[in-house]
Parts: structure tokens; C-alpha cells; sequence
């Protein structure tokens, strides 16, 4: 079985027992240690091994029809593989897409939507800085300034959080007007997008994925 | 205090059976309200009593009660976790306005699973259900619900994130913590629901979240569905109804919400998801369909717009039955007092 298709099914190490088909059967670490071992190159293990893992399992969540256990179960395998890479990432041989900085809103500690957002688009190739939670606006500028070209995903879960978005959207842009940012949650709406004046909400993570996948210049 | 009077015009007259006739999917003779919970702030305005005087152990409830009454419900709500009866022992829940559902877990393997404080719903002091006849005004019942559902709390006891890995990766184990909180949840509600008092239930358990369910279908029709059925079937056996309060989407299972589980009654929707109107439409010739009024749009819309909405519902409710009008999830303090009024106002016309 490729690796991609290992990543997609969660199937972490050897010794995991899921998916319960593949008991026994090599997993995602050995796989990605043995193409290492034969000097793939990591970018391509990154490129055509993994990064397509994450993505037939975010296309699939974003169509409803995986949940997000296992989405959870494909990231714990990919995050597997991407420590086994980090020598090329500090080395400079694998290059990240760009980096997004992430967090959930001031007030708000909820995370799970947070960190699925993390898990697809570190899968799409992007270097993620997460703040966290309860991330006030000086906390996402500063974050800008200390990587001018990132890209802000905000998350909140009730309307009373949700208007916090409107100030961080205000200081990222009196800050630097070209940072793009992009918003979702519970209760974020299109409608709430425009009314604040962020770059795009998305009902699911794969929508923001896919949206700058179209950003040609993003692009490696 | 404002009374129901000052409200409405006339005196509070609750009646139960109204509110049974709307879970029973039938025309009421008047428009209902239903809410889940008000908060803090509402309840002191409604009651007269600013702050929850805990001098006996009934002065809270009849604070709850005086602002239920004068609000124009037939019914006060009690969730356990006001009462001394079940309560799952939980770690460090830090909270804001929100908080973490990876927070708070408890249980991460065997040894923690056996080492775990389980309470005993037998040795819980259900009094005050019974101690509580002689506050409510004529007419009007208790609807019971419990602290917290049964995915609810096994989220909390695990942790989301480590209870989605023990889902796959130790099946075994996942079954026992369901069992463990399922079994108690069951007796609770056996021991509350044939309570004279007690007009209805509600199980609340939220399912679901924006996109879809939490846990595939599949796991919950393995480990938290038939946990769900065996307590709509005690609250049945004592002949009082079951209401199910479950957010987020769930259209992969309201079929088995309605004929396996049997609920009379769904409380939880969305603008974002399915909105009332449409859940009306979609569902309310087979459950009845409680509340709906969305928070985003109950928070941050124009009081004539909430009130002219609120109408419309009840509007459709008088026409169809099974309708009663409220908020979507509860009446949290950031919503405005006076857009909450603005909706059970709708009542008056
Ligand atoms: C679980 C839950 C709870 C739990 C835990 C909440 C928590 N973590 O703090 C409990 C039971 C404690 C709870 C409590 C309350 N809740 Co609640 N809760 C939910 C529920 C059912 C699911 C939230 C969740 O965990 N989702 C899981 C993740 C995966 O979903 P997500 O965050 O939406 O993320 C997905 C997408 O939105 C997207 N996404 C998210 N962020 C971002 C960011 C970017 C950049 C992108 C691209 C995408 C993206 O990607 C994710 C994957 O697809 C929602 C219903 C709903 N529709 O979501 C109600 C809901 C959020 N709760 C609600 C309410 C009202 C409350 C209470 C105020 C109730 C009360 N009276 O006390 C309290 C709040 C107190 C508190 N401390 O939290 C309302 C909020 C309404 C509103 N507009 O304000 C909701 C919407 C339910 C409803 N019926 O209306 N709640």
C-alpha cells in the first residue's frame, strides 16, 4: 500500500491497530524511514507521499463523508512522518508552502475546530503557527510582524466571541492592509465576513486549503 | 420584579397540558414557550430577587420558579447540576466564555477508568423534586434534565482529541467509560422521571457541531444511541415525555432520533444549519420541534425583527401543531434582555 493511502487511513506505525484490515502491516513511520533510507528526496516524500494523504482525507471531511476521528487518526500519522522529515525542514531541503498564523479569538478557549484547521493545512504543505487560544489582536499582529507574509485563520464558537473577530480584522489592518484573513466557527457567517471586512469565511478547513491552492503566487 | 402582568397584561395561569398538547404534535389552545435555561441577570429581573439567595436549600428554585412563572411557561426547568443528585467528578475545566473540549479528562487508560470516583445515582438526594409541590403554582410541572448528556460527559472524562484515538484504537475500554456513564444516566432518570412533579424530561446531549456529528453515525449508534433509547423508554414507562436538546447537525440521524429512539420532542437548532422554519417543515409532522429562534440572530438582530420571526413561528405552530416558541440553544447573559422579550412577546399577539 503507498504512503499517501497509508496517511489517509491513519495507519500510524506497525503496531497501531487501525485500521483493523492493516494489523500487522507496516505503517506510516516505516514506510516514510524506508523512503528516507532509499534517498527519496524529502521533498517529494512530502509532496507526492503525504501532502495527498491529507488531502483525499480533507477532501472526504469537507464532503461529510469521513468524521473527525478520522481526520485526527490520518494527522497523528502524518505528524508521525513530519518528524521523521524535520531534519530537512531545519536543513532547508523542504520548503513550506508559506505560514499561516492561527488562533482562536480573544475570550474563547475552544479548540477542536482550531486544530483541525492546523491538521489540513500543515497537511496542504503550510508551516502553522498556532497562538492557541483566548488570542488577543496584539497577539496575532505581533505574530505578522514576526512573519510579514503569513496569512491569519481566526476561529470562534459563540457570537459573543465571534465580535472580537471584528477588532483583530481592524489591528492586523491599520497593521499591514495586505495580511489576508480568514475566519470560521460556530456561529461565522459569510454575511459576518463581510460585515467585519475579512478575506474569506469557510465552513470547513478544506475550503480555506483549496481556496489558496487558487492563490497562484502562494504557491512552491 | 416584572411580573407576568406587567408583561402580558394579565396573571400568570400556567398549564401543562398546553405544553403536553405541543409535545404530543397538537394544536395548543394558547401559544407556548419553551426555553432551557434563562440566565443569571433574566432570572433576577423576572423574580424580583437580583441575586440567588442560598439561605435554605429551596430559596434558589423558588427564585427559578417566580421567573419561569412570570416569564409565561408552564413549566421550570431543573438540571441536576442545581441538585445534589448525579455529578460526573471532572478535572480542570478552565473556562472563558467557551472553553476547551479537550480540557478537564480524567480517564486516558484501565487503571485511571478504574480508579475514577463513579457516583452513585442511588445515593443522590432526589427531595427536592418532591419538596419542590409546594412552590409550583397551580398548573404548572418540572422538566427535568441531567448534568450533562452521555457523550457529553465521556467527552469531558477523556478529553475529545484522546477519546477520538480511543474510538480506534481500544474499542474495549471505549465501551466500559460509555457504560459506565450511560448506566448512571439511565437510573437517573429512572429514579426522576416517575416523580409527581416531574411533567417531562429533558435529555440533553449535544451530537453534533457545524458540518456534521461529532462521532461518525456509526459510533454513536455503537455506543451513545442505545443508551439514549433505554432512558426515552423509562421516562416513557412513567408515562411522562422525553425531550431531546442536541446541537449541531444532525440530519444523518434525526430518522433514529424520531423512530428508534423515540423522542417526542427536539430542542437545538441552527440558522447555520437547518433553520427552525425549515426544521418545522422537515420534521414537525413526526417530532415535535421546540424553540429554534437562532443566537446569532436572537443576539445581535432588532427587537421588531425577533418579534415578527417569533410570530410567524408560533403562527405556523397554532396552524400544525407541535410548536412552542424559544431561543435555539438557551438565553445566555450576552443575549440583550430586550431582545429576549421581544421573542416571548410574540406570545401577546
Ligand atoms: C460542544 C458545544 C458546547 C460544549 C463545549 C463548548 C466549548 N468547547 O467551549 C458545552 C456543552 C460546554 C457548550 C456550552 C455552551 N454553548 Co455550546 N456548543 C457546542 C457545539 C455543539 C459544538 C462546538 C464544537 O465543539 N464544535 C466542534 C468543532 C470541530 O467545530 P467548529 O469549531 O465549528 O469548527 C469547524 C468549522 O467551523 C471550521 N472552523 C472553525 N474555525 C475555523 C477557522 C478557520 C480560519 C476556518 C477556515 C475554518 C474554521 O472547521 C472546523 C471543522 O469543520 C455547538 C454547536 C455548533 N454548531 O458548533 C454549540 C454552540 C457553539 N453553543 C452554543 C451556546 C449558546 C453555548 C452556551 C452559551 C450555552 C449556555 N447557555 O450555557 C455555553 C457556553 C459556555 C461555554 N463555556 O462554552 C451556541 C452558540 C450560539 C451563538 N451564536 O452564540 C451553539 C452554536 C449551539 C446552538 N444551538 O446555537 N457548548
Amino acid at each position: 500500500m503507498d504512503l499517501a493511502r497509508l496517511v489517509e487511513l491513519g495507519k500510524i506505525d506497525k503496531n497501531t491497530p487501525h485500521p483493523p484490515a492493516l494489523i500487522g502491516q507496516d505503517g506510516v513511520l516505516e514506510l516514510t524511514q524506508l523512503a528516507i533510507k532509499k534517498e527519496i528526496k524529502a521533498q517529494i516524500i512530502l509532496n507526492e507521499g503525504l501532502m495527498p494523504g491529507m488531502h483525499a482525507i480533507g477532501e472526504k471531511l469537507s464532503r461529510g463523508e469521513v468524521f473527525i476521528t478520522d481526520m485526527l487518526i490520518a494527522a497523528r500519522a502524518m505528524n508521525v512522518a513530519l518528524g521523521q522529515l524535520k531534519p530537512f525542514f531545519l536543513s532547508g531541503e523542504i520548503q513550506a508552502k508559506g505560514t499561516i498564523v492561527l488562533g482562536t479569538v480573544k475570550g474563547d478557549l475552544h479548540d477542536i475546530g482550531k486544530n483541525l484547521v492546523k491538521m489540513i493545512m500543515e497537511g496542504d504543505g503550510w508551516e502553522v503557527k498556532d497562538l492557541g487560544t483566548d488570542v488577543s489582536e496584539e497577539q496575532f499582529v505581533e505574530a505578522v510582524n514576526n512573519s510579514t507574509d503569513a496569512i491569519v485563520g481566526i476561529s470562534a464558537l459563540l457570537t459573543t466571541t465571534m465580535l472580537h473577530m471584528g477588532s483583530a480584522v481592524q489591528r492586523l489592518r491599520e497593521n499591514n492592509p495586505n495580511t489576508k484573513i480568514y475566519i470560521g466557527g460556530a456561529p461565522v457567517s459569510q454575511s459576518f465576513c463581510e460585515e467585519i471586512g475579512a478575506d474569506g469565511y469557510f465552513s470547513n478547513p478544506h475550503g480555506l486549503a483549496r481556496e489558496l491552492r487558487k492563490a497562484p503566487k502562494l504557491l512552491i | 420584579m416584572l411580573t407576568h402582568e406587567q408583561l402580558y397584561g394579565n396573571k400568570a395561569n400556567p398549564n401543562f397540558e398546553e405544553l403536553l398538547r405541543v409535545i404530543k404534535g397538537q394544536i395548543p389552545s394558547k401559544p407556548v414557550l419553551f426555553e432551557f435555561a434563562l440566565n443569571d441577570r433574566l432570572l433576577g429581573i423576572l423574580s424580583g430577587e437580583a441575586r440567588e439567595n442560598n439561605t435554605s436549600r429551596i430559596a434558589p428554585f423558588r427564585r427559578l420558579i417566580r421567573a419561569f412563572t412570570n416569564a409565561g411557561y408552564d413549566f421550570t426547568t431543573i438540571s441536576a447540576w442545581r441538585t445534589n443528585t448525579l455529578h460526573f467528578v471532572k478535572g480542570d475545566l478552565a473556562e472563558k466564555e467557551s472553553r476547551s473540549l479537550n480540557s478537564g479528562n480524567m480517564i486516558s487508560d484501565r487503571e485511571s477508568f478504574e480508579a475514577y470516583p463513579w457516583p452513585d445515582p442511588e445515593l443522590g438526594d432526589y427531595d427536592i423534586y418532591y419538596d419542590l409541590r409546594e412552590e409550583l403554582p397551580d398548573g404548572m410541572q418540572l422538566i427535568a434534565s441531567g448534568n450533562g448528556g452521555l457523550l457529553e460527559n465521556v467527552i469531558d472524562l477523556v478529553g475529545f482529541e484522546d477519546l477520538s484515538m480511543m474510538t480506534l484504537l481500544d474499542q474495549a475500554l471505549t465501551t466500559e467509560i460509555f457504560d459506565a456513564v450511560g448506566s448512571r444516566l439511565l437510573r437517573f432518570y429512572e429514579i426522576v422521571a416517575p416523580i409527581e412533579t416531574v411533567g417531562a424530561c429533558i435529555v440533553n446531549d449535544d451530537w453534533g457541531f457545524k458540518n456534521q456529528t461529532m462521532f461518525s453515525p456509526d459510533m454513536l449508534r455503537r455506543w451513545v444511541f442505545p443508551w439514549h433509547r433505554k432512558i426515552v423508554a423509562a421516562i416513557h414507562k412513567s408515562g411522562k415525555k422525553a425531550i431531546l436538546h442536541s446541537c449541531g447537525q444532525l440530519k444523518d440521524v434525526m430518522d433514529e432520533v424520531i423512530d428508534d429512539m423515540k423522542y417526542d420532542a427536539k430542542h437545538s437548532f441552527e440558522d447555520q444549519i437547518t433553520p427552525i422554519e425549515e426544521a418545522y417543515k422537515l420534521w414537525g409532522k413526526r417530532i415535535s420541534i421546540m424553540g429554534g429562534i437562532d443566537m446569532d440572530f436572537l443576539a445581535r438582530s432588532t427587537p421588531e425583527a425577533i418579534t415578527n420571526r417569533s410570530k410567524l413561528m408560533l403562527e405556523q405552530g397554532l396552524l400544525h401543531g407541535g410548536y412552542a416558541l424559544g431561543s435555539g440553544n438557551s438565553i445566555p447573559e450576552y443575549i440583550p434582555d430586550k431582545n429576549y422579550f421581544a421573542m416571548i412577546s410574540a406570545i401577546n399577539s
